[in-house]
């Protein structure tokens, strides 16, 4: 790479990757993690915020996203409309129902910078509910995440063999 | 009394009220609103101005700092080490390199930094080794008592 002329090798330091993130099953929080580091450029060594480094992050499956705990009932979303009397709580579940990329998409707004970047950085975020996403973004995609969290399988998942060799206290 | 006529009374003033004015406007040309054009309102903002500076030159070692750090952290993370383990396990083998080299070196020379993220994993892993093995001493290290003066 070093070979390469300057103007190449410039244009490859400083091309806008794509990345894709499958949200099934996974805590949205680290997948707004995930994203908010990759929108503002974090992820390279060439980070500057006045730099504008920043990459396109893909999320599918928004509607699949799994919160731990009781978050789902418990969890409030606040807006107001500006009007007397216009304060408005709902519920995570309330929300999800009504906008499946809410969720995902307040997340990784809350972890952008305050600055006048966040609104750009939120521009080259790309969410969809479930996993059929249009042809222009699927040419675009360079590389594919890891998921954060390892799924849990069902005891109906596993084998009949594992189930065996599964190490138990007692035998009854 | 000296001043016998009227003419004589007049006062000459300062010649130079022009240049000492376009010394205050012309550091604040680039100012937002009437600050950029009118005397008095150009004053109190050029003296912030300039105590801003003043007072940012000490911020600006600082937020180099941390700039060197993300971009250190940046580039540890590509190569799967996390930055305080990068920066403990550096000073342990007794390399003493500062972030700004480091930072440098993540951006210019990839193959050097990443030689030194496998030094510095290969120092987290004797640690881990130490930590959770059974106290035997690693085959083929002779001294591990080698402290930084």
């Amino acid at each position: 790479m070093s070979s390469f002329t300057k103007s190449a090798q410039q244009w490859a330091t400083f091309a806008r990757s794509w990345y894709l993130i499958d949200a099934r099953m996974q805590p949205p929080g680290k997948i707004a993690t995930m994203c908010a580091i990759r929108l503002q450029g974090k992820h390279k060594p060439i980070y500057h915020a006045l730099s504008d480094v920043g990459d396109h992050v893909v999320v599918m499956n928004s509607r699949h996203i799994a919160f731990s705990g009781n978050k789902w009932e418990q969890k409030m979303y606040s807006s107001h409309t500006q009007y007397p009397g216009g304060f408005k709580q709902v519920t995570a579940t309330q929300l999800h129902l009504k906008d499946p990329k809410a969720i995902v998409k307040l997340a990784v707004y809350g972890m952008l910078p305050r600055n006048l970047s966040r609104r750009t950085m939120m521009q080259r975020l790309h969410l969809f509910p479930e996993d059929d996403l249009p042809e222009d973004i699927l040419l675009n995609l360079t590389e594919e995440l890891p998921q954060p969290r390892e799924i849990p399988r069902r005891l109906n998942e596993y084998s009949q063999e594992e189930r065996e060799a599964f190490p138990t206290l007692w035998t009854p | 009394m000296v001043f016998l006529t009227l003419s004589c009374w007049i006062r000459n003033r300062g010649p130079d009220r022009y240049w000492k004015v376009q010394e205050v406007l012309s550091n604040a040309r680039h100012f937002r609103g009437r600050k950029n054009r009118c005397y008095s309102l150009a004053v109190r903002a050029v003296r912030r101005a300039f105590v801003y500076a003043t007072k940012a030159r000490k911020i600006k070692r600082r937020n180099m700092r941390t700039l060197w750090i993300s971009r250190i952290a940046a580039a540890s993370r590509e190569h799967g080490m996390k930055y305080p383990a990068l920066m403990h396990n550096l000073v342990k083998s007794s390399v003493e390199v500062n972030r700004r080299v480091l930072s440098d070196l993540a951006i210019t020379e990839p193959k050097s930094f990443l030689s030194l993220a496998k030094l510095a994993r290969a120092g987290q892993q004797e640690g881990f080794g130490a930590a959770l093995g059974d106290g035997k001493e690693p085959p083929g290290v002779f001294s591990r008592i080698v402290t930084l003066q």
